[in-house]
Formats: C-alpha cells, structure tokens, sequence
C-alpha cells in the first residue's frame, strides 16, 4: 500500500536534490536529525556538523538534534503521518536507526540511482577485480 | 565565506524547539554549534556545505588535468569528497559532468580515465562497507610487517593530535585536517604511514581521528584505506620517504623544517624497509598488482609509489 500522508527522513548520504524520497514526494514534509550519540562518541568536530548543518539548510527540511528515530517519530507524529520514506543507507550506523523507525511505522527506503548496474554482484576484496567489472560498463554511457 | 546556503522555504509550520534555518551568517552559525553542540572542538571548515558549493567546485573540475597532477599537493584535485560523501552530488551527476567535459573538449577517455576510476574507487568502498558493515573497524588480514596487531600502541598520541612532532610536513597535515576538514589523498597517505609505521600507532588510532575531522569521512574509504597503508588490507605495507614527500609537496615542508637535518624520513627505500619492519623479504617479493595505479614516470618501488591508494 502506497503512503497517504508521509513524512521524509533525509540522512547524512543523502543531503542532495538527487535523494529518491524528496524526489518522488516533493511536497511532503522532511526532517534531518543531528545524531547526538554519534556526534559525542566519535567526537565528531563542529566543522562537520556545520558542513551537514550548510548542506541541509540547501534542501526544504526541518533541523532538529537528539535520537534519530525518537525525533523522526516524534516529527512523523507532529504530521500525522502514516509512513516514512526515506533513501537507502549504506552505514550500518544508520540502517539500524531505520530498523528502530521502522519498527514502529512504515519505512520505506529508496534506493537512489546507482553509479554503474552490474547483472550480478561483482567480485570484491581487492579494487582491481571490482574495476574489471565494472569500468567498461561506465564506459557504455560516454 | 561568510554567507550561508539560502534556506529552502518549508511548506509546513516550525516549532520552537527546532534548529533555526533563518541564520544571518556563518558566523552565526558557529556560534550556535558551540551552544548546542558544546564538546564538538575546532571552528567551522572553510570549506562550505550546500549544493550551490558542490556544484561551483564541480565547474572547476578538470578532468585531464587531474588525471596529470593529481599526485602532486598542489596539483588539480577535485576537492569533490565532502559533496560525494553526503550525496549532494551523486556519483552518478560526477561521472556525467566529468563525460559532458570530455565531448565538449574533444577529448576521450585516455583524459578522463583517471577521475572516472577514481569514482570507481568511491564505489567500490561502499560496496565493501555494505559486504562488511561494522566488520569494516577489524583488521581485514593479518599485517605484513612482521609486528602484531597487539604490537601497535592503540591510542593516538598527543603530539600528533596537537600538531607538535617537530616535522613540519606532519604537522602542516595535521593543521590542515583540524582547521579544513579535507587533505590532499597523498598527504593520507603519508600521515597514515608515519603514524602506522615509523610511531607503530594502530591504524585505528589514526582512522578515528581522521573521521573527527574530515569532511569527506566515512569508515569505507578511510578505514580501508589505513588498512591499506598497515597492510591488514593490502599484500604488502605502504612507506615513502622523503625524496617522495619532497618531490609531490614541490619541498615546501622540508627547507623550514626544525627535523631538516635529523629527517626520518631521509632514508633509501632499502633501508627504511629495514627499520621499520620485521620482515623485509616478504615486502620486497611483493608483486606490483598495484602499479596500474601509479605514476607512470615515478621511479620509487611498486610498495612506496604515490597514490596507489584512495582514502
């Protein structure tokens, strides 16, 4: 069932217009968290929280800091919103927070465009072999 | 420098306890990062954030001049890193502008082959982290220095972290990391190794530390990277010395450096590898499986060639 009324989570991979869920729902309202444990526990710098806080004010987005998924419900709440729609994450970090969202509300994640489609998984462990796979496919698009 | 993003106008009502979005200046918001997030240290980043920011230094890009100099500090690097990071610019947008510059130069890919490559990296370190997840803080393999993992001390020290070696290339890096958030990959690298190698500091030590600093930080490519440099990614551990440094930095550390005539790093090859690692034949034996990604006109050995790595 497609979403009525939801709310976007934008996060920290996805601070661009190219993001999926601001994309296909551009008038629904988003949020960007500040995550506090991260922030205090790799005692990240005030530069990088300004740089996410300059990159976030670019997009059509409410600010706001403390637990992800307690501030995302909270705004998902604040919406009356029936689902969160979010883009797919690459940090585990991150992909629990989701796990936390979407335990208590639908959560759909979007997968934005990828940089090469492979058919099949590539071989990884060691870049060359990636690269065999995937740089002539790059190259189909030039 | 001064001037923040425009704030994209909201279509729904804010509520008193959100982070503002109508800030004057950066200064501004400095100020409110100290009061909200009082323990973050340091100052904001010159560097700044937001679309128009990312799309302004994509104009710059040169992709056939990056692909010549890329190597050098001062050469043409993209500075892209932070927006790739954060997705304001998708790898996908890169990867199109950097083909849109090739047709409209008429050029092809002998030009643009080393940037899309260098996307290509950036791909395939999400695709690790994603093959990984938080495996990705562990040492990958065993390292091939002859020393243990247990062997490298596990916390980062004061004087690297403070800037006060007394080398002036370590610590110019070290002041450009704090105060930019962003160095040049060959100056990682170089960081990484002295950390890794001459100080013997776990290169978790030094990966964690970066990741508080840099713009661009994620524990795919960092992680990955200084796992690269101790060898517990890589066949063989990553070292210069310092014809290298002098040679990609133009020597702008060495001539007013207090170490000039006590330099570490002012050693053959052979005999740092001796200094600085139990097993040397392993190393020397090691195959050049990398130097498809070296400077072709570079006369170290294939362990020590710059920029066999992205961070």
């Amino acid at each position: 069932m497609n979403p009525r009324k939801p709310i976007l989570w934008v996060h920290e991979e996805a601070l661009g217009p190219a993001n999926p869920a601001l994309q296909d729902y551009p008038k629904a309202p988003g949020l960007f968290v500040f995550d506090d444990a991260w922030i205090q526990d790799q005692s990240i710098s005030r530069k990088r929280i300004g740089f996410l806080y300059e990159s976030a004010l670019s997009l059509p987005l409410t600010l706001r800091r403390g637990d992800v998924a307690t501030e995302v419900l909270r705004f998902a709440q604040r919406h009356e919103a029936d689902a969160v729609i979010s883009s797919t994450a690459v940090d585990p970090r991150l992909q629990r927070i989701a796990a936390a969202i979407d335990r208590d509300l639908p959560l759909w994640m979007l997968d934005p465009d990828p940089f090469v489609e492979l058919a099949k998984s590539p071989r990884l462990g060691r870049f060359s072999r990636y690269w065999r796979e995937a740089e002539p496919v790059v190259w189909e698009g030039f | 420098m001064s001037r923040l993003p425009h704030a994209a106008p909201l279509s729904w009502p804010s509520e008193s306890t959100d982070l503002p979005r109508d800030l004057p200046e950066r200064k501004a918001l400095n100020s409110l990062l100290a009061q909200e997030f009082p323990n973050a240290s340091g100052e904001l980043s010159p560097i700044a954030g937001g679309r128009a920011a990312a799309e302004q230094q994509l104009n710059g890009m040169d992709a056939k001049r990056y692909g010549r100099s890329r190597n050098h500090l001062n050469g043409s690097v993209t500075r892209l890193s932070p927006y790739i990071r954060h997705g304001i610019l998708t790898l996908g947008e890169v990867r199109d502008a950097v083909f849109s510059q090739l047709k409209q130069n008429n050029q092809g890919r002998d030009e643009g082959g080393k940037l899309i490559n260098e996307l290509g990296w950036r791909d395939f370190w999400q695709r690790m982290w994603l093959d990984l997840g938080d495996r990705i803080h562990d040492d990958q393999e065993d390292h091939k220095t002859g020393y243990a993992s247990s062997d490298y001390q596990q916390d980062l020290p004061n004087d690297i972290r403070e800037g006060r070696t007394q080398l002036a290339c370590m610590d110019g890096f070290r002041n450009e990391l704090v105060t930019h958030g962003w160095l040049h990959n060959h100056a990682r690298m170089w960081m990484a190794a002295y950390l890794v190698h001459w100080r013997r500091v776990h290169w978790r030590a030094g990966a964690d530390w970066f990741l508080e600093h840099l713009l661009d930080g994620d524990p795919a490519s960092n992680h990955l990277s200084w796992q690269w440099v101790a060898s517990s990614f890589s066949h063989k551990p990553y070292f210069f010395n310092r014809q290298n440094l002098e040679r990609y930095s133009n020597g702008r550390y060495c001539q007013e450096c207090p170490s000039n005539e006590s330099c570490p790093f002012d050693l053959s090859y052979e005999q740092l590898e001796q200094q600085l690692f139990k097993v040397q034949p392993a190393i020397r034996e090691g195959t050049a499986r990398r130097s498809s990604r070296s400077s072709s006109r570079s006369s170290q050995r294939p362990n020590s060639k710059p920029s066999t790595q992205r961070f």
